[in-house]
């Protein structure tokens, strides 16, 4: 293929065609907003379930309100790995795969444009998500209990620490999107794939409950995809989590990379 | 196929359709045949094995490190309580006890006030005991168990009496002194010769939850209890005998206030604090040991979910029904096979787990309960069930949505969310969870009913079932409505 003047331009094409596949997908659509309705539906409840009557004082709980506004994303994110998984494997289901490559020969552009197609439907779906959290939060919080005179103030995107658990949890979500992204492209089968990237965010926090050994639960703790990602959620106490917002994302942001790489070196060493 | 072929014109029908459609059998062998002949599907059924094993043999090695050098006390290693306070007779051979329990203050509704025939004063000692509760009713105890025979809700004042011949215990109950009704009739293993007779208080711990740091903190708070006692009568009377005392185990934490026995005249009052019967607090060790099944039911469901939607990924679904045109029986057939192989697979990991983890628990100073003990059966064969049960609602998920990534997460989803949302939200609330999704499963591995136990181990595999049915019946209908 020879079309196009440089390779921005090819790049920009790249990005254009993905965009048109994803768009055009009914299940994109479907799985968008089931990622914001989800987050925003089980944030809701979860935010509704709790109230300061087991408290020894409203202000004794230190309850970390947009954390716990935002613990919707902990569910909500299975549609993102789904997405995440969909977006290179139903390409192999169908074949489709063979005349994308022909289309754009380089592989890791291919990559790459799923990608940044990928990680911006999924910000947008997560930012819609993540407000709509703090909303309904907003809302609930006051009537259970969690209110400014007992030093909770409303939730407020625009208040630093929140601001940073809101920005984070879209940022996680779009990490996960990829890194989904990343163990379909390795893995090319999607019950693999989204077994694997689930396991990972789901249940290596469960093994660290079951291990006895705290040095180990620390460890866990430390660096499971989904414990170290959503440390970026807790806007108090910051001293008793196991690893810092920043640096939790930061070890999320590396397996997605990990993912991604280990994607694109199998795409170019295997045949499609 | 079966007479001779005569020499005419050869039939232009297949004669493999006669056949395939002759019955379940078939149909199951075939079925057998597409799941045994994948190797990755027998590999990730091999999985599931190793990692429940795996998971088992981590927190058995684990919990040992914990604290080796604390010895547990016997009543903890058969985890039960047995405190309260205990004023009692020696009785000798066959006999009765005969009180009314003229008030009961405190303790909550299962506060207890009573007689007891026990084979001594030892902590964990065989027992039978008749106790009137301020929200029960009358109720015959024994065994540590929770509840017994009785209820209704009579309360004090209320005659109490309790014989014993040879190993067996009967409760009788009155209003009045006069007209007896019984209550129940227990046998006491254990209880022969030399017993102990006379008169029990005791409360269960009451339990608070305090929240902080986005988690609730639970603890035991040892609940109290008073009760007076009148026309106490032992017979037959042993002579020159004295009532003696059996009360807290002392130390330090004990409070007169709140243990200890009065006498006047004929009227006895009993203070006592904790109960007698089962450890709320005791851990499961049955069910941390197969907790693994948490994580091997991911590799069931992927193989369960597969097994269906790489039939309609490969398009090898249309031949399975024109070979089967009843679309119902391949579903059966389907449900079937992946059910029993995730049973088989189940037992092996199960069994495999509870016994291997057994030296290291020891090692640790852990006695686990021996694999005859009925609760740890129905623990470890309920687990395979549990999984067996798992395949066949995976498998019916993944007629409906026919996506194998949309399936496995969609049910992974409701399998994990009591674990997932776990985490900051209440206790009230996480039970909740944990009894109304299909994860309510899970429930069947409990050994031991602890305070957090959201519903009992068979109603937990009920719900699971209802949800299975439910979705089988959808995925019927949805096979027989839509074009392969």
């Amino acid at each position: 293929m020879t079309g196009g003047t440089g390779p921005a331009l090819q790049a920009g094409r790249a990005v254009r065609a993905e965009w048109t596949k994803l768009r055009t997908l009914p299940s994109t659509a479907w799985l968008l907003l089931a990622l914001a309705a989800v987050t925003v539906a089980v944030g809701a409840a979860v935010t509704g379930a709790v109230d300061t009557s087991h408290c020894v004082t409203p202000a004794g709980c230190r309850e970390d309100t947009p954390k716990l506004a935002l613990s919707g994303v902990r569910l909500g994110q299975v549609a993102a790995v789904v997405l995440g998984v969909v977006a290179v494997g139903g390409e192999y289901a169908t074949g489709t795969i063979s005349v994308t490559l022909a289309a754009v020969p380089r592989r890791w552009a291919v990559l790459a444009a799923k990608a940044a197609v990928v990680a911006g439907a999924v910000a947008v779906a997560g930012t819609a998500g993540v407000l709509g959290s703090l909303a309904a939060g907003r809302g609930i919080l006051s009537g259970n209990g969690f209110t400014a005179a007992n030093g909770y103030p409303p939730l407020s995107p625009l208040d630093g620490p929140t601001a940073r658990a809101a920005a984070g949890t879209v940022l996680y979500l779009v990490l996960v999107a990829l890194l989904a992204l990343g163990a379909g492209t390795a893995l090319r089968d999607q019950a693999g794939a989204v077994t694997a990237v689930l396991g990972a965010l789901w249940l290596v926090p469960l093994v660290a409950g079951m291990v006895g050994d705290d040095a180990w639960r620390d460890r866990l703790d430390k660096y499971a995809p989904m414990s170290a990602g959503l440390a970026v959620q807790a806007t108090r106490e910051l001293d008793r989590l196991p690893i810092g917002p920043w640096a939790g994302l930061g070890v999320l942001a590396a397996y997605a990379a990990a993912a991604l790489l280990a994607g694109a070196a199998v795409l170019a060493a295997r045949d499609a | 196929m079966t007479a001779p072929a005569p020499p005419a014109p050869p039939s232009y029908r297949s004669t493999v359709a006669g056949e395939a459609r002759d019955g379940f059998g078939r149909l199951l062998l075939a079925e057998w045949t597409k799941l045994r002949t994948v190797p990755r599907w027998t590999l990730t059924l091999l999985a599931a094995v190793v990692l429940m094993v795996a998971v088992a043999m981590l927190s058995a090695s684990d919990s040992g490190s914990s604290g080796p050098e604390e010895k547990r006390s016997p009543t903890a290693q058969l985890q039960i309580i047995d405190l309260g306070h205990y004023t009692y007779l020696p009785l000798a051979g066959d006999g009765s006890v005969v009180a009314r329990v003229t008030s009961q203050d405190g303790g909550g509704a299962w506060a207890k006030a009573g007689l007891m025939i026990r084979g001594s004063a030892e902590r964990g000692a065989p027992y039978a005991a008749l106790a009137v509760t301020p929200g029960h009713g009358v109720r015959m105890l024994t065994g540590y168990r929770r509840d017994g025979a009785g209820g209704g809700t009579a309360t004090a004042p209320q005659w109490l009496r309790l014989t014993r011949a040879g190993a067996a215990v009967t409760g009788y109950a009155s209003a009045d002194g006069r007209a007896w009704r019984r209550v129940g009739s227990v046998r006491v293993d254990g209880l022969r010769g030399r017993a102990l007779a006379g008169m029990f208080v005791a409360a269960p711990d009451e339990v608070e939850v305090r929240r902080v740091f986005g988690g609730e903190i639970i603890s035991g708070k040892p609940g109290d209890t008073t009760a007076t006692f009148d026309n106490v009568a032992v017979s037959p009377p042993a002579p020159d005998a004295a009532w003696l005392d059996r009360g807290g185990p002392g130390g330090p934490a004990a409070d007169p206030a709140l243990d200890g026995s009065t006498r006047s005249g004929g009227t006895f009052t009993l203070k006592g604090t904790g109960d007698i019967g089962p450890d709320e607090f005791a851990p499961d060790v049955t069910k941390a040991t197969l907790a693994g099944a948490m994580i091997g039911q991911a590799a069931i469901v992927a193989l369960a979910v597969l097994f269906m939607t790489a039939e309609y990924r490969r398009g090898t679904l249309r031949t399975t029904f024109a070979a089967s045109p009843r679309r119902g029986r391949v579903l059966a057939a389907k449900a079937v096979v992946v059910g029993l192989a995730s049973l088989a697979a189940g037992l092996v990991a199960a069994f495999a787990s509870v016994l291997l983890a057994r030296p290291l628990l020891e090692s640790g100073g852990i006695a686990p309960p021996p694999v005859s003990d009925p609760a740890v059966l129905r623990a470890v064969v309920g687990t395979a069930a549990l999984l067996a049960v798992l395949a066949v609602f995976a498998l019916a998920v993944a007629v409906i949505v026919r996506r194998s990534a949309v399936a496995i997460a969609a049910v992974l989803l409701v399998l994990l969310v009591p674990e997932i949302t776990a985490t900051g939200l209440p206790v009230a609330a996480a039970r909740w969870v944990e009894r109304v999704t299909p994860a309510a499963g899970f429930a069947i591995q409990q050994t031991v009913t602890r305070y957090d136990a959201a519903i009992g181990p068979w109603a937990g595999l009920g719900v699971l079932c209802a949800y299975t049915a439910a979705a089988l019946a959808a995925a019927a209908w949805l096979l027989r409505r839509r074009d392969a």
